[in-house]
């Protein structure tokens, strides 16, 4: 016998093993079973090369951050996903689309579940947007060196109302009439470009096609995109800043002595010496710190997994028990009455009661404004990482003023007024 | 292409700014001006030269129709008209707050959105609205019918004599 050759790779041991083939070429690690693998499994996957090889213990703390960053891009991408769909069905015409509306109700397959799901993931990232920039702001995380990430989460929060605000023009019920006719109205109080911004946003003098169908493109398609794009420097800065905030004492300082140098004296001018010729003592420091991180996977990966599904499941079951309003189709010539906005607008619509320029430009402005400002102005670098840290009680009562008076006007726009307007007592 | 890593002062050494830092003023200088350009271009294309909607002026038929002691909401037109003996005058039903359709009340006018109050004239009662609803120019036609104007606002109290 002829010393051992490989063996002939024959097309049919090619197809034996094509699909073990094509799995390899696809994912290069196995599952990872060593922490080498670990690492490899985080650098090489498209999806997860975002992720840090290793993560702090304390940014997996559900109680630091209640996964609410998460859980609003995860709610953005059910949106995408279900707006995707829907827009199947949709047409951006003043005759069409209230019909379409019925149609999903009643003759598309899971038409009602994803506009359920749409509606309810809106107001939920709503909702989780803001909590989260109350987290941020609450554990001190815009400071040093997270400032900018911290402008970035604000665009990315007015960004979000934008969105919900073009949206709920799309059904064409008198909702969504009345609230653009009024949102727009509002926009026309701004100084200077006020009337301009107003003309442009309804493409003519009143809402009607032109404004329906600049509110679609919007929708759908340029503020998606600057949602993503905002997104990803929003994620990207995570990493560059250092992963999530931390306070300064969770990791135990290590005091690390310098080894001692040889004397110069000692050396050979015309040997190479290697590092560690040039000094002596304990030279590696590596182990020796308290490493309190962890692979991402799979402590992190799971996490993220978890969140998903939570909010997923969540969205399923109040899309399956709820159904999204839809009120009575366009009628031009007569609001309803009282003609509301939706609940996160209802804090604002109140204020525009008493004076449509300060309720409506001038404290939502000024507000925007304070909170841009807000890691510029207070450089401080105390209290980060602690929820409600003493060292922050000013920063923090100030913020608590605002969000407790955006809530008591949205509570008293809920439930506190009725025809006209007018103060009413809902018992 | 080779690049010069090596940073130059942009100035020779008789002081005179070189010929490097020239092109590079002028290489910017473009790229801005065109980018300037291109979002004046794009502003003035989403900007309509048209649009699409009721005309401002129109006619809202003859005086009989509208017998002395009238108060007609025309929904579809935005306006009440109003006549007093011989006098008649049309006046706004967009609340001037943001723009809600006013409803008839028994003191005037009264807005479902935000709760402005308007008297029979129009002058504001009550709520948020910064201004009275205004008056539009109103004029018989040769045909002998009534035309209104809402591009043209009129001092309010000014009635067309008929």
């Amino acid at each position: 016998m002829s010393p051992a050759t490989p063996p002939k790779a024959s097309f049919l041991t090619a197809l034996a093993d094509l699909p073990k083939n094509v799995w390899k070429s696809i994912f290069r690690n196995p599952l990872p079973s060593n922490d080498l693998e670990r690492s490899s499994t985080s650098f090489t996957n498209f999806f997860l090369h975002i992720h840090p090889v290793k993560v702090h213990k304390n940014s997996l703390r559900p109680a630091y951050t209640f996964g609410l960053g998460l859980i609003s891009f995860f709610l953005f991408v059910i949106l995408i996903v279900t707006g995707i769909l829907l827009m199947f069905y949709y047409v951006p015409s003043t005759t069409q689309a209230y019909d379409r509306m019925l149609d999903l109700r009643g003759s598309v397959a899971f038409g009602t579940l994803l506009r359920n799901m749409h509606r309810w993931s809106a107001h939920g990232m709503v909702a989780v947007v803001f909590m989260h920039l109350c987290r941020v702001f609450f554990t001190g995380s815009y400071k040093k060196p997270r400032e900018f990430n911290w402008v970035v989460g604000v665009i990315l929060f007015l960004l979000t109302l934008f969105m919900s605000f073009t949206g709920y023009l799309l059904p064409w019920d008198q909702l969504a009439f009345w609230a653009i006719t009024v949102g727009t109205a509002i926009a026309g109080y701004a100084p200077v470009i006020g009337k301009d911004i107003q003309f442009l946003l309804m493409g003519g003098t009143s809402v009607g096609q032109e404004a329906l169908l600049r509110f679609y493109v919007l929708h759908v398609a340029v503020l998606p995109a600057v949602l993503t794009l905002a997104i990803a420097i929003h994620f990207w800065r995570i990493r560059k800043d250092g992963g999530l905030s931390r306070a300064e004492d969770a990791d135990p300082v290590v005091s690390l002595e310098a080894a001692p140098a040889v004397k110069a004296s000692v050396l050979e001018p015309k040997k190479t010496y290697g590092f560690q010729g040039l000094v002596r003592g304990p030279l590696a420091k590596v182990g020796q710190i308290p490493d309190n991180t962890v692979f991402s996977w799979p402590n992190l990966f799971l996490a993220e997994l978890f969140t998903f599904v939570v909010t997923l499941s969540a969205i399923l079951v109040l899309s399956l028990l709820f159904n999204a309003p839809l009120e009575e189709p366009v009628n031009a010539l007569h609001p309803p009455n009282p003609a509301k906005a939706p609940w996160y607008f209802l804090g604002l619509q109140e204020m525009v009661s008493y004076s449509a320029f300060w309720g409506g430009i001038g404290v939502p402005g000024i507000f925007v404004l304070l909170l841009l400002g807000t890691p510029y102005m207070d450089r401080s670098t105390k209290g980060v990482g602690k929820w409600f840290s003493r060292d922050r009680l000013l920063a923090n009562t100030i913020f608590i003023t605002f969000v407790v008076a955006n809530i008591i006007f949205v509570i008293i726009g809920t439930f506190f007024r009725g025809a006209n307007w007018a103060f009413v007592t809902p018992w | 292409m080779a690049v010069n890593l090596k940073r130059s002062s942009g100035e020779d050494s008789d002081g005179k700014t070189s010929r490097r830092r020239m092109l590079g003023w002028l290489t910017g200088a473009g790229l801005a001006g065109s980018a300037g350009l291109s979002a004046v271009s794009n502003f003035v294309f989403i900007k309509p030269r048209a649009t699409y909607g009721q005309p401002q002026r129109f006619s809202v038929g003859k005086p009989e129709d509208f017998p002395p002691g009238t108060r007609a909401v025309l929904a579809s037109r935005g306006i009440c008209i109003i006549r007093e003996g011989t006098k008649l005058a049309a006046i706004s039903t967009t609340c001037t707050h943001l723009g809600c359709t006013v409803g008839a009340a028994d003191t005037g006018f009264a807005c479902p959105c935000h709760g402005s109050r308007f008297d029979q004239d129009g002058n504001v009662t009550g709520g948020p609205a910064p201004r009275p609803l205004p008056w539009f120019q109103v004029t018989l036609a040769p045909n002998g019918e009534i035309e209104v104007d809402k591009d043209i606002e009129i001092v309010p109290g000014s009635y067309l004599s008929l």
